[in-house]
C-alpha cells in the first residue's frame, strides 16, 4: 500500500458493537480520510455503486462480515464484482468474521477481490499489519 | 379393535393345481396373489407395491426361480424372496443364495408349517429392514440439522464473544469516562444477544428431548405469566399491551410448548417496533372453542416483506438486521406447533404491521 494515497474506509457488519470498535480502531491509526459504516450490506452496494469515481491517489478499503442477515459476506462481494470495472477500481476487501469453518475461509479463495481473511476481533495490531 | 393387516404374499409356480392348493391353504392367514409364470409375476409386483414376501419354484419352463430372483433384485429389492424346489439342484441354489438373492430355501414336498414359519421370519426380516431405512433417514436429518447447528452457533456465540474482546481491548486504551461508558452499553447488548441465543437453545432442546405432558391449559394465566416475563426486561415500556382471552372450557395441551409459542410471538411484536412510532401496540387475542384454540397476535411495528415471509420459519433465517435476533424463535415455535398439531397463518404489510394467527387442537381422549 502506497503511503501518500487517502486512504478510506467502509466497514459492513450487521453488529453495531462491531462497527463501533472497527470505527474507532481505524480513527486510531490517524491515517484515514473517512469511515463509513453499513449494517446492511445492500446499502453498501448501493453507495459504491452511485459514489462518484474515485481519484488516482485515493483507495477505498472494505472490512466486510461474513455472516449477516439479508445479504451476507459472499453475496456482498458477488455483488461488488458485479458492479463496472469503473466503480471498484480503487478498492481493497478485506472479509472479517468469527467463523471458524474452514469451507468458509476456502470459499473466499474463489473471489479474485478480496485481499485477505482476518479473524475477529479485529485489533490496532492486526490493522496495523494489514496497512504495511 | 382392527385387526393388523395380512401379510402380502406372491407364489409363482407353472403347475396350477400347485397354486390353487397354496392359496387354499393359507388365504385365511395372509393375502395371497399367484402367478402361474414370471411374466405374470412381474405384474402382479408392479400392480401391488405392498407385497412383502415371494416365493417361487425353481424349475419353471421359461427360466428358474434363481434366474427370477436375480432379474427382479435390482427393481424389486424390498419384498423378501425363498426359493421352492423338489429337485436337489443344489449347485443353483448354493449360487442364489450366496448371491444374495434369496433369503430362505424351501423343500418340496413342503408342509404347512414350514411355509408358515418361513413367511413369518420373513416378514419379521422386512419390517425389520424398512424400519432400519426409516431410522437411517430419521438419524440423516438430526445429523444435517446438527452440522447446521454447529455452524451457526461458532458464528451465534462466538461473534458476541469476539466483539466483547474486541470492546475490552478498545476500552482499555480509553481515557474519557465517557466514551469507556459508551463502550459499556454496547458490550451490555453483546450478552443480552448471547444470553438469548443460549435461551434459545435451551427452548430448542427442550422442545426436540422433551415429553409432551397434557394438562389443563388456563389460557389467562399463560399470558400473565408471559406478560410477566418481558415486564421485567422493560422490553414493553412504551408499547400499549392488552390481552383478551375468551375461555369456558378445559383445554388439554402441553404448558411449556404453549409458552414457548406465545412468548416468541410476544418477543418479536414488541422487538420489531417502529423506532418512532407513538402509538405502538400489541394487541393479543385468545379464543377457546369446540376444543380448539385460536390465537391472534397482532403488533403495528415494521412489518415482514413479502420476499421473506415464506423464510421466516426456517433455522437461523432472518429477515431483517433490525434488532437482535437469533433466527431461532420462530423455528421453535413452529416445531413446538408440529407437535401439537397446531397451525400458524401470518399477513403483515411493511411498515403497518403484523398478524401471527396460530391454531392449536385441544388433546381429546382419542389421541394417542
Amino acid at each position: 500500500m502506497t503511503i501518500n494515497k487517502k486512504l478510506h474506509f467502509i466497514v459492513i457488519d450487521d453488529s453495531k458493537l462491531d462497527c463501533f470498535i472497527a470505527e474507532k480502531i481505524i480513527k486510531n491509526t490517524g491515517k484515514s480520510e473517512s469511515i463509513r459504516s453499513f449494517l446492511q450490506a445492500q446499502e453498501a452496494i448501493d453507495y459504491i455503486a452511485s459514489a462518484p469515481p474515485a481519484d488516482d491517489d485515493s483507495h477505498t478499503i472494505i472490512l466486510v462480515d461474513i455472516q449477516m442477515p439479508i445479504m451476507n459476506g459472499f453475496e456482498f462481494v458477488e455483488a461488488f464484482e458485479n458492479l463496472p470495472r469503473k466503480a471498484t477500481a480503487n478498492y481493497t476487501i478485506y472479509v472479517i468474521s468469527s467463523s471458524i469453518n474452514e469451507n468458509d475461509i476456502y470459499k473466499l479463495r474463489n473471489y479474485p477481490s478480496v485481499r485477505q481473511f482476518l479473524n475477529k476481533p479485529l485489533t490496532s495490531n492486526n490493522l496495523a499489519i494489514l496497512l504495511g | 379393535m382392527e385387526k393388523p393387516e395380512k401379510i402380502k404374499v406372491l407364489y409363482i409356480d407353472d403347475e396350477q393345481n400347485n397354486l390353487n392348493g397354496f392359496k387354499a391353504t393359507f388365504r385365511f392367514d395372509y393375502t395371497i396373489y399367484t402367478a402361474q409364470n414370471t411374466e405374470k409375476a412381474y405384474e402382479m409386483l408392479k400392480a401391488h407395491n405392498d407385497i412383502r414376501v415371494i416365493l417361487c419354484d425353481q424349475r419353471m419352463p421359461d427360466k428358474t426361480g434363481a434366474q427370477f430372483f436375480e432379474e427382479i433384485h435390482g427393481e424389486y429389492p424390498d419384498p423378501v424372496r425363498m426359493l421352492i424346489t423338489g429337485y436337489t439342484d443344489v449347485e443353483s441354489v448354493i449360487d442364489a443364495i450366496n448371491k444374495g438373492h434369496i433369503f430362505r430355501y424351501i423343500k418340496k414336498p413342503w408342509t404347512d408349517i414350514d411355509i408358515k414359519s418361513a413367511i413369518e421370519e420373513g416378514n419379521k426380516f422386512y419390517t425389520s429392514n424398512s424400519l432400519l431405512v426409516i431410522k437411517n433417514k430419521e438419524l440423516q436429518s438430526a445429523y444435517d440439522e446438527l452440522g447446521k447447528f454447529a455452524y451457526s452457533i461458532t458464528h451465534d456465540m462466538r461473534g458476541p464473544l469476539l466483539s466483547i474482546v474486541g470492546a475490552l481491548d478498545l476500552a482499555k486504551g480509553m481515557e474519557s469516562l465517557t466514551e469507556i461508558r459508551e463502550i459499556l452499553y454496547m458490550m451490555d447488548d453483546a450478552v443480552k444477544k448471547l444470553d438469548e441465543f443460549i435461551k434459545n437453545t435451551h427452548e430448542y432442546y427442550n422442545l426436540k428431548r422433551g415429553k409432551l405432558t397434557f394438562e389443563n391449559i388456563d389460557f389467562n394465566n399463560v399470558v400473565k405469566d408471559v406478560e410477566a416475563l418481558f415486564r421485567i426486561t422493560g422490553r414493553m415500556d412504551k408499547v400499549r399491551f392488552t390481552a383478551n382471552v375468551v375461555q369456558n372450557e378445559i383445554f388439554l395441551s402441553d404448558e411449556i410448548s404453549i409458552k414457548i409459542i406465545l412468548s416468541n410471538l410476544f418477543s418479536n411484536a414488541f422487538k420489531y417496533q417502529r423506532r418512532n412510532a407513538d402509538d405502538k401496540f400489541v394487541d393479543v387475542n385468545i379464543e377457546v372453542n369446540n376444543n380448539k384454540a385460536v390465537i391472534f397476535v397482532k403488533d403495528n411495528g415494521i412489518g415482514i416483506h413479502e420476499s421473506h415471509i415464506n423464510n421466516i420459519f426456517r433455522m437461523f433465517y432472518r429477515a431483517t438486521s433490525e434488532e437482535s435476533g437469533s433466527g431461532f424463535g420462530l423455528y421453535n415455535v413452529n416445531d413446538a406447533l408440529t407437535k401439537l398439531n397446531g397451525t400458524i397463518e401470518v399477513t403483515s404489510v411493511v411498515n403497518e404491521g403484523t398478524v401471527f394467527k396460530v391454531t392449536i387442537p385441544g388433546k381429546t381422549n382419542d389421541d394417542k
